[in-house]
């Protein structure tokens, strides 16, 4: 048994050798600092450092101080639904992108297409909040100007309850379509063109051929995607709905993230930090592992 | 064909980066000369290095940097001063540093963080400095501004930061005179003015555009109604204060739910710029230049600065926006509330620096220098003869003064004249400057409150703010406001923070009757 | 016949959806740029944005570079990205094609440790005293090696090499070949589109990047062009403090944009041609 499994791992010598300076950074920059979880059961105490610092008492402290808030299941709510929005409606504009830019056959029009939609992605969201103000404010941004010219009253979409997330899941959309699309060409490219030219011979339509051959081309990526976004799903979008959000928007938009910025402006705490951090880890390995044993049977999943 | 691209590709990352790492190296051995010419001209001793680091924006690089070079030159240091311009990525530098043992030589920090660090015992407690090597230093703070300041940089009975005088309040209602004018109208002197003034901007086409396009007030959230609080003598939502001799919090001042239902009068009657709670940052300030708004409650460092007057003149040259006094109310009139002993920063140094007597030596040189009448000038108004000239006793500055002066004020460690430096500064300004100072406001007392645990302010702000809001949207019957208190209390546990809050007021002996 | 008629609609169709796409990035993307040559007074008579300017001005970008801080973040952003893509790429390669081999003992737990740190981390505590340990403080190879290999790019790339064809693997052993030959000679040169994408990732990633800088530097002549144009752009998300603090007008906001995002925008536009090669594998199985 043992001397079979030398064996083996004697026959892939070369890869272990690949290998080592991946292990060699994973466990130097990621696996070393990994004990800094520990802080979510402690007393993080500056002075004494991470090991010495005493352990909370009791050891759930800092996971109680979180779930003791009043806010705690709307942050979840909130948390969820939002991640849960941009994965349904954010997941397929991308691919559908990716996969009309492949059919394109004017090469100048694909180019540009392609290059302009990647362009939001380097726009913080500053820029675009900026951006959507002239275009959603209430009583001077254009797309309200438009409705009230056409007899409609105005809508609040940055300060109403009803609007928000829509707004949220909107712009992400927007801004990551182009970005999001540059993988699935990637893989597209990688797709053999024979297959293609065997189902023209056959007469095959696009979209069969599109069914066929594109979209299990790039089935793996789509899967791969899907667990790794899964794995982020209690990642909401901190960056954007800390510029977007305001006082009126809180009860939809307030989540973890920016309910763990806020408490720490006033009094920074480590162990809460950390203590939210690892409950949301915690989820999305849940995640990840389910979603992969899932993909398993299809024959694909991470590992 | 695709491998040699790869290759190609491969050899031209790598010539670059070479020639980039050649271009950061020798970038470094310019700095280096740089060091050793001026050590040269020091022959003394080697010059000692001061880390230095507070949160700020506009710091030159170090060799465009006059004031670090004068200063370098004539204490024999070399000053390192990193400004982080966002205060979060600044507090999570800090807070990162700080644990892993890396301090910089002297920071600046806010009260709750100096709180933790000098019971951690990370920083040093100056206590025994003041009297004799940092006497200097100490008596320009006190003189500019009350012995009262050290009580707010006191921890367990040891001061353990340097104050930085106390800014002077920059805010008050702004008004355009020009709308005030077009509809023959006086500027409000009292809470029943404001209104009319307001509804009648809103109503009365004060641009004569012909279009129903204007809004009487604009602003950031409950800020806005700094002088209609103040008008009820209620301080900020939030804020403590003395009040008929005892210490109370705004929201338990009695007064609170009449300045509220003012606020929903406003409201109500569509004065108020529908979006002023969300709106942030600058965009208040571009409404009212655009002329969406005629009164804003604001300071003048973001209404009438040259830059601002030249921004809203090329929108409208006829507009013209002016201060005006608090409008009257039952109790009186103020503008707001602000916390005149507040430290403007809190200067600390790490404990470790006990064992480097040179060094600590040379960060009260700098200290003391900074304090004393050449240094205070220095940073104040830069290099004589480039960026100011001294005419009959009095400070001119010159043109490159506005263009290379704005970050003087990071080396301005222990402060300044105010007055004095803000009118050579803004000569322009001047008499906005005297007025945001001389007007009335409710002192505040609250500016060093650290929050007890087990209560959780950011939820509590959160709920207050919302109901709040609710109130003088008309979402929640002003009825229900003692409703809310109880909410705040039980759900919220505010009465933790506010018992707490009047200890540590007391303790500090803030209070007139503590 | 039928065929054709299905893909004129086909093409109807999808031009359609591809010019909407382009219409609704570019408008926004106008706007930036349209402000950023626009004479400062013109955008303030115009309300505070401008769609097609009528008179274009480089004013905001002369004032942006008058910045001293600037030529220096410049050079460390592109010193940066050129250099520690380059070691991304060596290093992910070396990693992900191993991993995406089957059969050998262990795969499975490292692809599991992989995507582990996706999801844990030690928080910047730990992370920031690793830092400290390995000598990497106030160094510009902070901004570097820490980020020497990113999960999420292992996986991607883990995935491409999955999809070249087991046969030529195979066929390459069979004629002899060693492993590093195989991969530094066949799996590399077929996945340059894949290699090419995670290169961009890698290279927009560096060039976005500012939070390494403010956790790892304090000496200011070595912070990268985003923290540089992050205090242009914050500045007018909070209230004002200093009354020396100049407030960066929006042309100049919208200038600091575009010129720190223009050249690295650029470089797509270069990779695309090497995302229709998927021929290659054609040829050599042919």
């Amino acid at each position: 048994m043992l001397r079979t499994l030398g064996r083996q791992i004697w026959k892939y010598r070369a890869y272990y050798l690949m290998l080592l300076p991946g292990i060699i950074y994973y466990a130097v920059y990621k696996y070393l600092p990994i004990y800094g979880i520990v802080i979510a059961f402690k007393d993080y105490d500056m002075l004494a450092g991470i090991a010495n610092s005493p352990w909370a008492d009791p050891w759930y402290k800092h996971f109680q101080a979180f779930y003791e808030s009043p806010y705690f299941s709307q942050l979840l709510v909130n948390t969820v639904l939002i991640s849960l929005y941009k994965l349904v409606f954010g997941m397929f504009p991308p691919i559908a992108l990716a996969v009309l830019l492949n059919e394109c056959r004017v090469d100048w029009f694909k180019r540009w297409v392609q290059t302009l939609s990647y362009m939001p992605h380097f726009l913080s969201w500053v820029i675009i909040y900026g951006i959507l103000i002239v275009l959603l404010s209430q009583d001077s941004g254009i797309v309200n100007q438009l409705i009230a010219e056409f007899g409609g009253n105005p809508i609040p979409f940055l300060t109403s309850t009803e609007w928000f997330r829509s707004v949220l899941v909107g712009s992400e959309i927007w801004q990551n379509l182009g970005w999001g699309a540059i993988i699935y060409l990637a893989a597209m490219a990688g797709i053999d063109p024979t297959l293609y030219e065997a189902a023209r011979v056959d007469g095959a339509s696009r979209l069969r051929m599109i069914w066929h051959i594109t979209l299990p081309g790039i089935r793996n990526v789509i899967v791969l995607l899907l667990i790794l976004r899964l794995g982020q799903m209690m990642d909401a979008g901190f960056d954007q709905i800390y510029i977007l959000y305001n006082i009126h928007v809180y009860p939809v938009a307030d989540i973890l993230d920016t309910w763990v910025f806020r408490t720490g402006l006033e009094q920074w705490n480590f162990s809460l930090a950390a203590a939210v951090g690892l409950f949301k880890s915690v989820i999305g390995l849940l995640l990840v592992l389910g979603s992969n044993s899932l993909a398993k049977k299809w024959g694909e999943g991470i590992w | 064909m695709a491998k040699k691209q790869l290759v190609f590709a491969l050899l031209a990352a790598g010539a670059l980066a070479s020639f980039m790492l050649a271009g950061c190296g020798s970038g470094n051995e310019t700095g280096g000369a740089e060091g050793s010419g001026e050590g040269g001209a020091n022959q003394a001793s080697a010059p000692v290095t001061i880390n230095m680091t507070l949160p700020g924006t506009g710091l030159p690089t170090p060799d465009n940097d006059d004031i670090k070079k004068a200063l370098d030159e004539k204490l024999g240091t070399d000053i390192q001063l990193t400004a982080i311009q966002s205060g979060d990525d600044y507090n999570n530098q800090l807070r990162v540093r700080m644990s892993a043992g890396n301090y910089p030589d002297l920071f600046t920090t806010s009260y709750t963080y100096l709180k933790e660090f000098a019971e951690k015992g990370l920083i040093l407690d100056l206590t025994p400095y003041l009297e004799k090597e940092l006497k200097p230093a100490k008596d320009f703070i006190t003189n500019l501004s009350s012995e009262d300041i050290w009580k707010k940089v006191t921890v367990n009975g040891k001061i353990y930061a340097i104050p930085r005088v106390p800014d002077v309040p920059f805010s008050s209602f702004w008004i355009r005179q020009d709308w005030l004018d077009n509809l023959k109208l006086n500027p409000p002197t009292t809470l029943d003015e404001l209104f009319e003034v307001a509804k009648a901007f809103t109503e009365q086409d004060p641009d004569g555009n012909k279009k129903n396009d204007t809004y009487g007030i604009t602003g950031q959230k409950f800020d806005a109604f700094s002088p209609v609080f103040g008008a009820y003598g209620v301080g900020q939502p939030g804020t403590f204060y003395e009040k008929d001799g005892n210490v109370i919090n705004a929201y338990y001042d009695p007064n609170m739910p009449e300045a509220l239902a003012f606020i929903k009068k406003l409201i109500d009657a569509g004065v108020v710029d529908p979006e002023l709670m969300t709106n942030k940052g600058t965009v208040d300030q571009q409404k009212a230049f655009q002329g969406k708004a005629g009164i804003i409650f604001k300071g003048w460092i973001e209404i009438s600065k040259d830059e601002f007057v030249n921004q809203y003149k090329t929108i409208n040259p006829k507009a013209e926006w002016v201060h005006i006094d608090a409008p009257k109310g039952p109790a009186g009139q103020f503008n707001g509330s602000f916390d005149f002993d507040m430290p403007s920063r809190y200067y600390a140094i790490p404990k470790a620096m006990e064992k480097d007597k040179a060094k600590l030596q040379k960060i009260f040189d700098l200290i003391n220098y900074v304090s004393g009448e050449e240094g205070n000038d220095l940073v104040m108004y830069g290099i004589e003869g480039k960026h100011y000239n001294v005419v009959d006793g009095k400070v001119e500055p010159t043109e490159l003064m506005a263009v290379e002066g704005n970050y003087f004020h990071l080396y301005q460690i222990t402060g300044r004249p105010n007055k004095e430096y803000l009118e050579v500064k803004f000569p322009n300004q001047a008499e906005d400057i005297e007025f945001a100072i001389r007007i009335p406001r409710i002192k505040t007392l609250d500016s060093s409150i650290v929050p007890p645990t087990g209560f959780n302010k950011a939820d509590a702000d959160r709920y207050a703010e919302e109901e709040l809001v609710k109130f003088v949207y008309g979402k929640r019957p002003l009825s229900e406001y003692g409703d809310f208190l109880k909410t705040l209390e039980t759900t919220f546990k505010y009465n933790l923070y506010v018992d707490e809050a009047m200890k540590q007021i007391k303790e500090q002996g803030l209070a007139n009757n503590g | 016949m039928v065929r054709g008629l299905e893909d004129k609609i086909f093409n109807a169709v999808s031009y359609t959806i591809l010019a909407l796409v382009g219409l609704v990035t570019v408008v926004p993307l106008l706007y930036v740029l349209s402000v950023s040559l626009t004479p400062y007074a013109e955008v303030l008579k115009n309300g505070g944005y401008v769609l097609f300017p009528k008179e274009i001005t480089f004013n905001a970008y002369e004032k942006l570079l008058s910045n001293s801080a600037i030529p220096r973040a410049f050079q460390i952003t592109i010193f940066v990205t050129v250099v520690g893509t380059a070691i991304n790429l060596t290093l992910t390669a070396l990693l992900a094609y191993p991993l995406s081999r089957k059969g050998m003992p262990g795969r499975r737990l490292f692809l599991f440790m992989v995507v582990f740190t996706l999801l844990f981390n030690g928080g910047i505590i730990p992370t920031y005293l690793i830092v400290k340990a390995t000598g990497l403080i106030d160094t510009v190879w902070a901004l570097i090696v820490p980020n020497a290999i990113w999960s999420f790019n292992v996986l991607v790339m883990k995935g491409f090499f999955e999809n070249l064809p087991e046969e030529i693997f195979e066929s390459a052993r069979i004629d002899g070949a060693h492993e590093w030959r195989i991969l530094l000679r066949i799996a590399v040169p077929l996945s340059i589109p894949s290699i090419m994408t995670i290169g961009l990732f890698y290279a927009v990633g560096h060039w976005n990047s500012f939070f390494a800088a403010i956790m790892y530097i304090t000496d200011r002549s070595l912070f990268p062009l985003q923290v540089v144009v992050r205090e242009i752009l914050m500045m007018t998300q909070q209230p004002l403090e200093n009354a020396e603090d100049m407030v960066p007008t929006v042309t100049m906001q919208m200038s600091a944009v575009i010129f720190a995002s223009l050249p690295i925008i650029a470089v797509y536009p270069f990779l695309q041609k090497h995302f229709t090669k998927g021929m290659i594998i054609g040829s050599i199985k042919g």
